[in-house]
């Protein structure tokens, strides 16, 4: 089992020299492009429905109408969502692996830093920016809540996103975070071990 | 280099006639590019205030035409009221001047809405380039989410910049003398290879909560400003890479560039300099003048 975690996620460590994100090949990989796919073809028609941004961005006012809007038109779309939709059990697998690897201790100062990155000031679990964030699909994340810095060692390890969806986390645990929503589309409860 | 010298000595001067409180001829130079850097300023603080405040003072004599952010400019919650309170009264003064403020994204910030927020200047992106002038071009970064696609994207940016002058700007600091955080290796070991490889020339940080000039590494001039809201008093440690370091007050930068020389000078919201120089760009032989 550990190889084959180990083989799924070298389809996707691509250095950044490398042209382009390689085309993975797993079926359990396959199927989670797949699911974020639709995940961003429901929101687009959420987009549709959702009252447009003033065209004079200058008003603070429009842009979160518009963010809340969105994220209520993706909670109805999606009201039977739940833990692992997007995030299966296999590609959670991968996941925890990649960033087991990238935060090990054995990567010296490097790893160190890049846990202090994810875990430290900034993280909304973090003593000195504490927020109380309902962790569940669907959630909103709180406006006084910040995000967490993710290195860029873990980006490079994990399978690329879409534009507007993001990893981050909370705590320990990784979240699937819809940008423009303001919203938490899925978790992978204790992603750091 | 006389005249540069010349120049400086102008600016200085006329910063602390400034400070205290007189009229003074502004620089003589007016075909330079000028702009302020502030860092870490979105408290809604008193400090805050008052640097925006010493920021209109200072561009009577000192034209600025616009303003980096380097993150963290709204810190608490990024709800319409608070880019009123920690954004919109305090630089005012400079808005309604017109002065553009150009962001970058700090770990403090909400990345939708403030990309989306016009007076931000980002276009709707979370990373993004400039080019006021010819020979000039700045890159805005977003080091809480350093992807591949961020990588690529700068990669074909600074390869395609014709530009003389590189100036790269982002929150978190890949060189710093922090007791809080220190010198980020961790974006410095992706980061770095990057900005040699394209002859980025100076590179602005914030995050750390003082000012600090970093001694040249590997041909980049590297400068923290992350005190334009926020002060973490006696931060700055020892490690051997401070050119100057400054944390006993709110501070913001004002820069000039023209042909191969940018100078910078820093000031507090008392209008006090407290460090002020020249780098000087040349292919093989970069080197920051000494401050006076």
């Amino acid at each position: 089992m550990f190889l084959q975690v180990v083989v799924l996620a070298a389809a996707f460590a691509v250095s950044p020299q490398q042209s382009g994100p390689a085309k993975t090949t797993n079926p359990a990989m396959v199927e989670f492009e797949d699911r974020l796919k639709d995940y961003l073809k429901l929101r687009k028609k959420a987009e549709a429905a959702a009252p447009p941004m003033n065209k004079k961005k200058d008003d603070p006012q429009s842009i979160v109408a518009h963010e809340r809007a969105l994220s209520s038109a993706i909670r109805a779309w999606r009201m039977n969502a739940a833990e692992g939709d997007i995030f299966t059990p296999a590609v959670q697998k991968v996941l925890v692996a990649a960033i087991a690897r990238e935060l090990s201790p054995k990567r010296g100062t490097r790893g160190r830093t890049a846990r202090e990155m994810i875990l430290g000031e900034g993280n909304p679990r973090h003593p000195e920016s504490k927020s109380r964030i309902v962790l569940a699909v669907n959630a909103k994340y709180p406006d006084h809540a910040p995000l967490s810095t993710v290195p860029p060692s873990v980006l490079l390890k994990l399978p690329q996103l879409p534009e507007g969806l993001e990893y981050r986390f909370v705590g320990r645990h990784l979240i699937l975070f819809d940008l423009k929503a303001n919203l938490i589309v899925d978790i992978v409860r204790n992603a750091i071990r | 280099m006389q005249k540069h010298s010349a120049s400086l000595i102008a600016i200085i001067l006329v910063t602390a006639l400034i400070g205290h409180g007189q009229t003074a001829k502004p620089p003589i130079k007016t075909d330079s590019l000028k702009f302020a850097v502030i860092g870490d300023n979105g408290t809604g603080s008193k400090e805050e205030y008052q640097i925006a405040e010493q920021m209109v003072r200072a561009r009577q004599q000192y034209p600025f035409a616009f303003v980096l952010m380097l993150g963290d400019n709204l810190y608490g919650s990024d709800s319409p009221k608070e880019f009123v309170k920690k954004f919109e009264k305090p630089y005012k003064g400079l808005l309604d001047l017109g002065i553009k403020f150009y962001a970058a994204l700090g770990n403090h910030d909400d990345p939708a809405r403030q990309i989306s927020y016009e007076k931000f200047n980002m276009g709707g992106k979370k990373y993004y380039t400039f080019k006021p002038r010819n020979g000039v071009r700045f890159f805005a970064l977003d080091s809480n989410y350093m992807d591949r696609k961020q990588l690529e994207w700068l990669e074909t940016e600074l390869k395609n910049s014709g530009s003389e002058w590189k100036i790269v700007y982002f929150h978190h600091p890949i060189y710093s003398s922090g007791e809080k955080h220190g010198s980020n290796v961790e974006l410095r070991s992706t980061l770095e290879p990057v900005l040699v490889k394209y002859g980025v020339d100076v590179v602005l940080a914030g995050h750390e909560h003082f000012y600090e000039r970093i001694k040249p590494q590997k041909g980049i001039h590297y400068f923290i400003l992350g005190s334009s809201g926020k002060l973490r008093r006696g931060n700055i440690g020892t490690t051997g890479l401070t050119a100057k370091g400054f944390d006993q007050d709110n501070a913001f930068m004002l820069a000039d560039i023209e042909g191969d020389r940018m100078s910078f000078q820093v000031m507090t919201r008392s209008g006090k300099t407290v460090d002020a120089g020249n780098i000087t760009r040349a292919e093989k032989t970069r080197q920051v003048a000494a401050p006076r």
